[in-house]
């Protein structure tokens, strides 16, 4: 009698709290959005002679990403303007760091429809516009070069920016506009993981390097103002560019003597077209890179305008094979100006820069294998730079990565040579959900 | 004199129907049903080992007022690491698709380079032309009979170099010119591939099919797609077959 009182009652009890708990809780499951996102851990080894925190390898964490997104419904403007809200965040845990734990607000932003033909998001989002495949021109957002001379995934390449972004979508052309009011700049080596030429050392530096690089105030007036206007005719994307802001490397020099770098302001204006040719698609970008501060070039310390080309064309040769390359072409306006305002200890660039690159994937097994082979070269710096990898689909859920940088240089202070010691090979193994 | 006028037009309208119109109205029953569609997709990929992978999209459609050419619009919402994938292929027979991927960790819409229409759909055992149609012109069609209720068809690649196989058989329903069954053979005239529809039901009184697989004979691999929350003339907009909607997929449609 007594078993089935305790039974009676604990069945009475865990009937009541499931109607406490577990049907509401049920019912805030379902309105509650779901969770994705990853965990990943990610290693490599280095082989480097140079002075940076850890010469045997740059790459060594555990990373827990979250994203979630929820989009209203019901009868009010929210729903009707089709509201919604992303969020992603990274929890790192960084060994090359002693441990130490990084958390990266990737995504954190509303958009909606306020008008049938205007699309709006507001808040922490990546911004990616422009032609290139790992090539730049008009997309002057910021970028983290660390993350890829040392090995993360893809995704890491773009930072994240705090903007507003207004994306209309009239008959004739769209238009994208981006507000930014923060600037924010590449992540750059500083030779704490990665090594790097140094101006002020000479020579390529690691944790001796010694630099301070000054960020532009957080003022109404240095907001960051970028647009697109975009159009397809048939099979050709056509598009208009502008960028108002600053250069997101610093690449000017505030004060020599106090070893001060800084962003200069830098316009930037462009069109690219992108469409079918010859079997394949093709690629033409161009940007006038104007730099405000040093309008005819004769200021030593700071960044002259400039052109920069790309023509790039990729092709799918059957069988899972892809074969891509590109142009790119940098050229240094007023450089005769430079030239006679360069002081003689000062390093000289060249007025030219080509860099030509070429990508071969091949996918295999299934497309679950996919290898891969992406290279920079540059004919006049004689630089640089491969990227192999290999990623292997072991299940939907989990995926293991390996690959290498191998940056070389005939000098040090080109981009890939500057970044020559840094060679790694890296792992990555993460389970998706 | 006039019944036998009316004899010869009933033998002519019987027999004439041609190998090519069969194939013709079979690609339209298989790819232009209605003017636009919606349907929720799940594929399972089965290797010879018995290992399963999933893929679960939705997939929308919209036929131009005129001619072949039609609009995918396609929202990836499993495998996890995909999730929020947006697809977009124009197609026009004849001539190379247009296709853009977008991705959203990148903000970034890449162009697709689209040549080769034989190459596997998203890992699985279809091809792109599996899923989307291959132009009825690019092959010599031969009715070589009927086998139970079905029209048997042989069709011979125009250009060989350009696919993986030398020819195939297709099975066409008498009726409702839905395609049954076709097996692919290859280059030394061996059996390798099979695709089966498993299940035609009607929705809005349009035959379609919900259940459907391929069988790769030399991996040892399958994979069955079962279409689901099929609808007909929806009514897209045109301008969901655009980048807007790479980016901002238009969630009217696109759920979970």
């Amino acid at each position: 009698m007594k078993i089935k009182e305790v039974l009676g009652k604990i069945s009475f009890t865990t009937t009541l709290a499931m109607m406490i708990f577990f049907v509401p809780a049920v019912g805030l499951a379902e309105k509650l959005p779901r969770l994705h996102g990853f965990m990943e851990h990610a290693g490599s080894a280095r082989f480097g002679s140079d002075d940076v925190r850890h010469r045997q390898f740059n790459l060594g964490e555990s990373r827990l990403q979250l994203k979630t997104d929820y989009y209203f419904s019901g009868d009010n403007i929210l729903s009707d303007w089709q509201t919604g809200i992303e969020a992603k965040v990274d929890l790192t845990l960084d060994y090359y760091d002693a441990g130490k734990v990084l958390t990266d607000i990737r995504e954190l932003n509303v958009s909606f429809t306020p008008m049938d033909i205007i699309d709006i998001k507001a808040g922490r989002q990546v911004l990616t516009w422009g032609t290139g495949d790992y090539l730049f021109l008009n997309d002057l957002f910021p970028k983290d070069y660390v993350s890829f001379f040392i090995g993360r995934d893809d995704e890491y390449l773009k930072k994240p920016n705090d903007a507003l972004r207004v994306m209309m979508y009239p008959d004739w052309f769209n238009i994208d506009c981006a507000l930014v009011p923060f600037f924010e700049p590449n992540t750059m080596p500083t030779g704490h993981r990665v090594s790097y030429f140094d101006t002020f050392t000479g020579g390529i530096s690691g944790v001796n390097a010694e630099r301070d690089i000054v960020e532009p105030s957080k003022t109404a007036k240095n907001f960051t103002y970028a647009g697109r206007i975009y159009r397809n005719f048939g099979s050709y994307e056509t598009a208009m560019y502008y960028y108002g802001g600053f250069d997101p490397a610093p690449r000017s020099y505030k004060n020599e003597v106090g070893r001060q770098l800084y962003h200069e302001r830098l316009d930037a204006y462009g069109g690219s077209v992108r469409g079918p040719f010859f079997g394949g698609i093709g690629n033409a970008e161009i940007s006038y890179y104007y730099s405000p501060e040093d309008k005819d070039g004769n200021i030593r310390t700071i960044q002259n305008s400039m052109i920069k080309y790309l023509a790039g064309y990729e092709k799918d040769m059957g069988g899972d094979l892809t074969l891509a390359a590109q142009y790119y072409l940098e050229e240094t306006l007023d450089y005769d100006n430079y030239r006679k305002a360069l002081l003689p200890a000062d390093y000289r660039w060249d007025e030219f820069r080509h860099v030509v690159t070429a990508r071969i994937t091949k996918l295999f097994a299934n497309q679950t294998v996919r290898v891969s082979l992406f290279s920079f070269f540059s004919p006049n710096d004689l630089d640089a730079y491969l990227r192999p990898s290999l990623v292997r689909k072991v299940t939907d859920a989990w995926t293991l990565s390996v690959g290498a940088n191998l940056p070389w240089g005939k000098d040090s202070w080109t981009e890939f040579g500057s970044v020559q010691k840094n060679k790694n090979v890296y792992v990555r193994l993460r389970y998706s959900f | 004199m006039i019944l036998a006028v009316a004899f010869l037009n009933y033998s002519f309208a019987a027999e004439a129907i041609t190998a090519v119109e069969i194939v013709g109205k079979a690609n339209q029953a298989s790819y232009y049903q209605a003017e636009d569609g919606k349907a929720e997709v799940r594929m399972v990929i089965t290797d010879s080992l018995g290992r399963t992978r999933e893929r679960v999209m939705v997939i929308l459609r919209k036929d131009a007022s005129e001619g072949d050419q039609q609009k995918y619009y396609v929202y990836f919402n499993k495998p996890s690491d995909v999730k929020g994938m947006t697809y977009l292929v124009w197609k026009k027979p004849g001539a190379d698709d247009d296709r853009w991927m977008y991705l959203p960790a990148l903000d970034l819409v890449r162009r697709i380079a689209a040549g080769d229409k034989r190459s596997s759909f998203v890992g699985s055992n279809f091809a792109y032309e599996d899923i989307s149609g291959r132009g009825t012109e690019e092959d010599e069609h031969t009715l070589l009979g009927e086998e139970e209720g079905q029209y048997k068809i042989k069709s011979v690649p125009k250009n060989p170099g350009s696919v993986e196989f030398s020819y195939f058989l297709i099975w066409v329903d008498k009726v409702t010119f839905m395609p049954k069954k076709a097996e692919l053979y290859d280059k030394s005239g061996n059996l390798y591939k099979i695709l089966e529809a498993l299940e035609i039901k009607e929705v809005q009184g349009f035959p379609t099919v919900t259940k459907m697989k391929a069988t790769d004979l030399v991996s040892g691999g399958n994979t069955v797609s079962e279409f689901s929350n099929i609808e007909y003339d929806i009514g897209l907009d045109e301008k969901i077959f655009t980048e807007r909607s790479l980016r901002r997929p238009p969630r009217k449609y696109i759920k979970g």
